[in-house]
This record gives structure tokens, sequence and C-alpha cells, in this order.
């Protein structure tokens, strides 16, 4: 009995299900529409604030570039460090059976003796 | 009544279908008009500009490089307030009111530029105002970080972006890429619906230029040139440095140069690259070829003597002298010509090969025709058809009747620097298409053989010769180093074609370094130089300070010099001038002293000092310390061990 009153609601409920379905289906349509555009606005701000940080980065990069050409380091050498050109009397030639050795600190003969 | 609601309903019925087929119609079937219409109002197409590919140097340093950058346009029929519209963007783009106001007066125009390339800071402040009428388009700015480093080897760009001069021109195509057009569609404030951010991120780009030249070693060879310039007052200078083997350029200037960042505040004159698009007579740097094709022939051996009339050789009417009186010579052999740089010693030799040998010898040495470099407005340079009368032989032999470029004058060393091959000089290195992710890589492309290997590694002999004994090229010599190389002191032909100008010459200097393994050709010179006038002293000291550089910079080792290195210049010259020219002797070059048995006095001596005074000596040094020497272990006069081991204790 309770079976046959519950399956005579449902053929009731039938058309307003299939009405509710539709207005469902439209809706989602609507929303996924409306998600989809904000979305793509997103997208969109996404990209300008990429390609404000590539700007950035481009900007660095010149001036990275900028930084390390050899008249910038030559005058930074001369004015901050006070160095001078390097001349040709410099350098020494020294024989190739001539070694040199380097030890930044040792204990002199006589300080061994003391 | 029943009838009428039928007939009623059966018309709205068939309206409805009608109205619903032509509906049909419309949205299914093709309709170029209305899809036009269609594509107007929901689609926007967006133009991506493309990135003009960087320049690099052969480290991969930037040498020219592109910034996003923003052109303000006008709309001047849609300005509602044209003053305030002029004040409030003048402020912003630092221009007079007035120089706005101009621009937007013509109502009926849709477009003026207000301002091209401004950086995005300001746009973006011009943006906030939210002013009507005001537009902008995304553009590259191109920046070149070393500002007038290689100027006119890199070039300019215009304001459209169009390469105009050096390597901006000739690669123009492959450094500017293709712009994107994309297809988006529009919301109803006509901005952009996008799917795939990368449609805007992914610019396209030129393709990336990496070329041969070393940004140091310009940056050397440039700094060198413009003290030459000022100290001997001349009106320009070049410089050209080859790789010895495979002829590509590692440096090339030619002074004065321009600010490539703001190249419309330049003279014309000095935007073309001069090394390549100028041709000069290129005085005796051309004697080195003459002799070369006589060796080669057979004609000539290098210690073959030849009279040289003591300094006057009369060709019919004509008379040829030396450059000067003293430098007047008797019996010299071909050696000694090449080294004294001899003008009638070369005229006799040019006599014997003849006009038909000697033309052929210069073109194919790459003379009189374009090389077919990677630069434009490359110069030919002129050798005049034959035939040659005797004195016009005559001249030409010592680099007078023919021209020639800076750069084919060192391609044509180059050629006797490697071996004896000419080869194509270049400048870019390899082409990188980012896109793509593919590597163009250029090779040395070799032209043909113009000498044997025998011939080419006597002339090095010879030319090292005249670095070397009373040679004019003494000031090149390189300390540690074998240089080989000849003197060029070419007079200025007058602007209008006819004569000379008085007093008025090209100062060069053409060599390799080391002559014994060439890695480097150097050619300099200094154009109307008032303050001295010789390529040997004008040119020579600027040749020896860049070859010094290229050579250490690239970690050359040095060579200790022995009899065999060098070339024996002969002692033929008269006694008086043997005293006026520098003796130049080889225990001097080699810095030979005794070899000491004991140990030497250092005591308060600096490190460097230290090392001058021992820099001969078999002797295994130990710093022990900072500072100056305290003492020695063995002490000053004591006998060294047979290690011939020294401690040096340093104090502060």
């Amino acid at each position: 009995m309770n079976s046959f009153v519950y399956q005579e609601d449902i053929q009731r409920l039938k058309p307003f299900m299939s009405v509710f379905f539709i207005i469902s289906t439209l809706f989602s349509l609507v929303f996924l529409k409306m998600e989809e555009r904000r979305m793509s606005y997103v997208v969109l701000k996404q990209t300008r604030e990429y390609k404000k940080a590539a700007e950035i980065q481009k900007q660095k990069e010149i001036q990275l570039a900028k930084l390390l050409r050899p008249q910038f380091i030559e005058t930074i050498a001369k004015e901050k460090f006070t160095l001078k050109r390097a001349t040709a009397a410099q350098i020494i030639h020294l024989n190739p059976n001539t070694t040199v050795s380097y030890l930044k600190s040792a204990t002199t003969p006589a300080e061994k003796s003391n | 009544m029943k009838a009428k609601i039928i007939s009623l309903f059966i018309g709205l019925a068939v309206l409805w279908c009608a109205l619903a087929l032509r509906a049909a119609y419309l949205q299914f079937l093709p309709h170029e008009k209305l899809n036009a219409l269609q594509a107007r109002q929901f689609q926007t197409v967006v133009t991506l500009p493309s990135r003009r590919g960087n320049i690099l140097d052969t480290k991969g340093k930037d040498l020219a490089m592109s910034l996003p950058a923003y052109s303000v346009y006008a709309d001047p029929k849609v300005i509602e307030d044209k003053k305030i519209f002029s004040k409030t963007v003048s402020q912003i783009l630092g221009q007079p009111i007035s120089n706005i106001s101009k621009k937007i007066v013509d109502s009926k125009k849709r477009f003026v530029w207000l301002d091209r390339l401004v950086n995005s800071s300001t746009a973006d402040k011009l943006k906030e105002q939210n002013i009507k009428g005001l537009g902008f388009v995304e553009e590259w700015k191109r920046v070149y970080p070393n500002d007038r480093m290689l100027s006119s080897i890199l070039g300019f760009i215009g304001k459209e972006g169009q390469g105009l001069e050096g390597v901006e021109l000739f690669f123009d195509k492959d450094l500017k890429g293709e712009s994107k057009k994309v297809s988006l569609r529009k919301d109803a404030r006509g901005r952009p619906l996008v799917q795939d951010g990368t449609v805007f991120t992914e610019t396209p780009q030129g393709k990336e230029i990496q070329l041969t030249i070393d940004s140091d070693l310009q940056y050397f060879v440039e700094t060198e040139l413009l003290q030459a310039l000022k100290k001997y007052e001349a009106e320009a200078a070049y410089a050209v440095v080859l790789d010895a083997k495979t002829s590509a350029i590692r440096a090339i200037a030619s002074l004065p140069d321009f600010d490539l960042n703001h190249p419309e505040k330049s003279n014309s004159l000095y935007r073309r690259n001069r090394a390549v698009t100028d041709t000069y007579e290129p005085g005796s740097t051309v004697k080195t070829f003459i002799l070369a094709e006589a060796l080669e022939k057979k004609i000539y051996e290098a210690n073959s003597k030849i009279f040289c009339e003591n300094g006057k050789f009369k060709i019919g009417k004509r008379v040829i002298r030396e450059a000067e009186k003293d430098h007047a010579q008797g019996l010299i052999t071909v050696s000694e010509i090449l080294a004294y740089s001899s003008n009638i010693g070369t005229s006799k030799v040019a006599l014997k090969l003849g006009d038909q040998a000697l033309r052929s010898a210069l073109l194919r040495f790459g003379f009189g025709q374009k090389i077919g470099l990677d630069l434009p407005g490359e110069a030919k340079g002129i050798i005049l058809g034959l035939p040659w009368r005797d004195h016009l032989l005559a001249n030409i032999s010592f680099g007078q009747g023919m021209t020639a470029s800076p750069l084919q004058i060192a391609n044509a060393y180059a050629a006797i620097a490697n071996g004896g091959i000419l080869n194509k000089p270049y400048i870019v290195q390899s082409l990188n298409d980012i896109e793509l992710n593919q590597k163009y890589e250029n090779s040395p492309k070799e032209i043909r053989r113009v000498l044997s290997e025998e011939t080419s590694q006597k002339m090095r002999m010879m030319l090292s010769g005249v670095t070397s004994g009373k040679g004019t090229g003494l000031a090149a010599r390189v300390p540690g180093y074998i240089v080989g190389g000849k003197t060029g002191t070419a007079q200025k032909v007058k602007p209008n074609g006819r004569g000379y100008i008085q007093s008025g010459y090209i100062s060069s200097f053409t060599g390799f370094i080391p002559a014994n393994d060439p890695q480097y050709v150097i050619y300099v010179a200094l154009d109307y130089p008032k303050k001295g006038y010789y390529g040997s002293v004008v040119a020579a000291p600027l040749f020896s300070s860049i070859a010094s550089y290229a050579v250490r910079k690239d970690g050359v080792a040095p060579e200790i010099l022995t009899e065999k290195d060098l070339t024996q210049v002969p002692r033929a010259q008269s006694e008086v001038n043997q005293k006026k020219m520098n003796t130049y002797y080889l225990a001097e070059l080699k810095n030979e002293k005794q070899i000491l048995t004991a140990a030497p006095d250092l005591k308060k001596l600096s490190v460097r000092e230290v090392l001058e005074k021992v820099q001969q000596q078999d002797i295994k040094i130990k710093f022990i310390g900072q500072g100056q020497v305290s003492k020695t272990w063995p002490e000053a006069g004591e006998a060294l061990n047979q290690g011939r081991q020294m401690t040096i204790f340093l104090q502060e």
C-alpha cells in the first residue's frame, strides 16, 4: 500500500522534477558561462602582472649589463679603489726554471731556536 | 468563434515557424556579411609586436637589448577639453604644453603621435589619468648598455624599429622577427576574454645574434685608440683585430664614434664603420705582398741581394726615393728591404715581377674586391686595370695608386700568419632562433690558398725581422713574445682625388703575435696625425699595447727567446745609419744576466722587486709572510745550495 502511494507521488512529481532539472541545467550553464568569464578576467589580470614582472626583469637585466660593462668597472676601480691602469712595466717575466711558492705566515728559524 | 481561434492560432504558428526558420537560416547557414558583423562585435585582434633579438659578444655579454616601451597617441576628434588634455599630458610626458596642443589642434584628425617609446612608469601614470582620446601602442625600445662601445659595428635602429646601420641593418630581418596577431573574443567594454594566458606571455621574438667580438678586448682597443688619437692629434683612428687562424673579427673600431643610445645627435660621417667602408692608399704595408709574391714565384730568396741605388732610383722621367734621405740603402737583402721598408728595393722587385703578376697577386690577396663580410657597406678598394706603366707599377709596390680598407689589409696579413690561406672574415658567430630552439653556427670559410706553407713561413720570419734588429717596427715589440709586422706611412690623398695633402699621412702598423704561432692579426692606423706621422712612431706602439693585452688576456704563454727565434736582420746599413738607429741586442731582449752562485742581497725589497731581481735566475723561491724582505736563507753572499732554493721572510 505504502509503496503504491510512494510511486504515485513520484509520478506526480515527475513534471516538476523535469522542469526543475531543465531550470537547474540552464542555471548551471549560465553559472559556468559566468565563471568562465570571471576566470578569463583573472587570467587577463595575471597575464598583465606576468608582463609587468617580465618588464621589471628586463630592466634588471639591462641594469646588470650596464654594471658589467668594462668602462664602468674601470671607472669604479680608478675612482673608488684608486687603482691605476696596468702597464707593461708591471709584468715580470720569470725564467721557466724559477719557481715561486708563498706561505702567509710561518715561524722564522730564529723564532724556532727561541 | 472556435474557427476564428483556430485560424488565429494557425496564423501565429506560421509566423512563429517563419521566425524560427529565419533564425535558423541566420544562425546556421554561412553568411559573410553577418559573420563579419559578428566578428566586429565580439572579436578583437591583438597585435603582439615581436621583440627584437639581443646581440651578444663571444662570451655572451649583452651588447644590444630590447626593453618594453609604449608609444602614446591621441585621437583629437574625441578629446573633450583640449586645454586640460594638453596640460595633463604635457606634465607627465615632460613636454611643453604648446607642443601637445599644436599636435591636437586639428579635430578632424583621428590619430597623432604624442611621444614615442616612453617607459612603462610614464605610460602607467598616463593610464591612471583615464583621459579620453589618449591611446597607447606597445613597442620595444632598443637599449645599448655599453653606450659608445662598438657603435659603428652594432649600428642602430629607427623609430619604427628598422635597422639603419651596422649589424642592426645587415641582420634586420633576423633580428626583427615577425609580430603575432591573435584573434580573441571581447566583452562589452572591449576587454579581451582570455582562456589561454600564454597567447600574451609568449611574445614573438627575433633571432639572437652572437658576435665574434670580445667586448673586453674591444674596450681595450677603443680606449688605446682614443688615447693615441688625442696624443697625436689625429683626425681619426682605426683598428682591426682578427683571429689569425680563422679571420674571425675579435675587435674592430673606428674613431670618432657616437653614443648608440642617441645616434641622432652624432655626425652621420661617424656612424659608419670606416674600417670596412672606407679605403685609402695603404702605403708600405703592401710591400709584404709584393715580396711574398716574389718569394712564391721563386724570383728572389729572402737573402737575395738587391742594389737600392743609394736612395735615388730613376724610372723614365720620375725619381723614386726612400721615405727619408738617411734611409738610403746600398746592396741589401730582400729581408732587409722589408725590415727597412725600402721603396726602391720593393720597386725593383715589382718591376721584375711585372704588372700582370703583381696585379693578380694583389687580387689574390683579396684587394680590389669585396670579401663578403657580414657587415653593410663593405668597400672594394681600387686596383687599376692593366697595363701599368713602370712608374705606376713602382708606386703600387709601395702602396700608392691603389686603395684598400683596413679590414682587407688585416685579412691579407692573416693569410700570411695562418700558413697561406685567405679566409673570409666574419663577425657573426651564431644565430639563435629562440622560438624554434635552433642555433645556426657560423664557421670559418676558406676563400683560396694564396701562398705556400713554406713561403708564408719565410714571410713570417721576415716580418718578425721588421720588429727586431734595425727594422722599422721596433716599437711594436711585445716583451716576451716574437712579433711580426710591417709599418705603413701613406700620404693622404686630397679630397678632390688629385695629388696629396701636404703633411697629411695615414700612419699604420699591421702585424701578428706571436710570430712563431700567430694567434692575432692586428691592424692599427691613425688618420692625419698632427704630432708625428711615421707608422713606426705613431702606430707601432699602439700595436704593441693592443697585442700585449690580447695575448695575455688569452693566456698565450710568453716565450724565452733564443737566437733561433729571431730573424737575423743583416747588418748592411751604413755605419752612420747604424748609430742613428736604436741597436737591438738579443741579450737585452732576453734580459740575460750572469747566473748567480751566491744568494743576492734582497733586504728591504718588496715581493715585486725581489721577482724583478731574480727573474732570470734558476732559483726556487719560497716567500713567507707579508710586506718587505726582513731576512733570507741563505743570507746575502752565502752560496746557494745544490737545489738553488731560497727562503725569503717578509715582514710588514
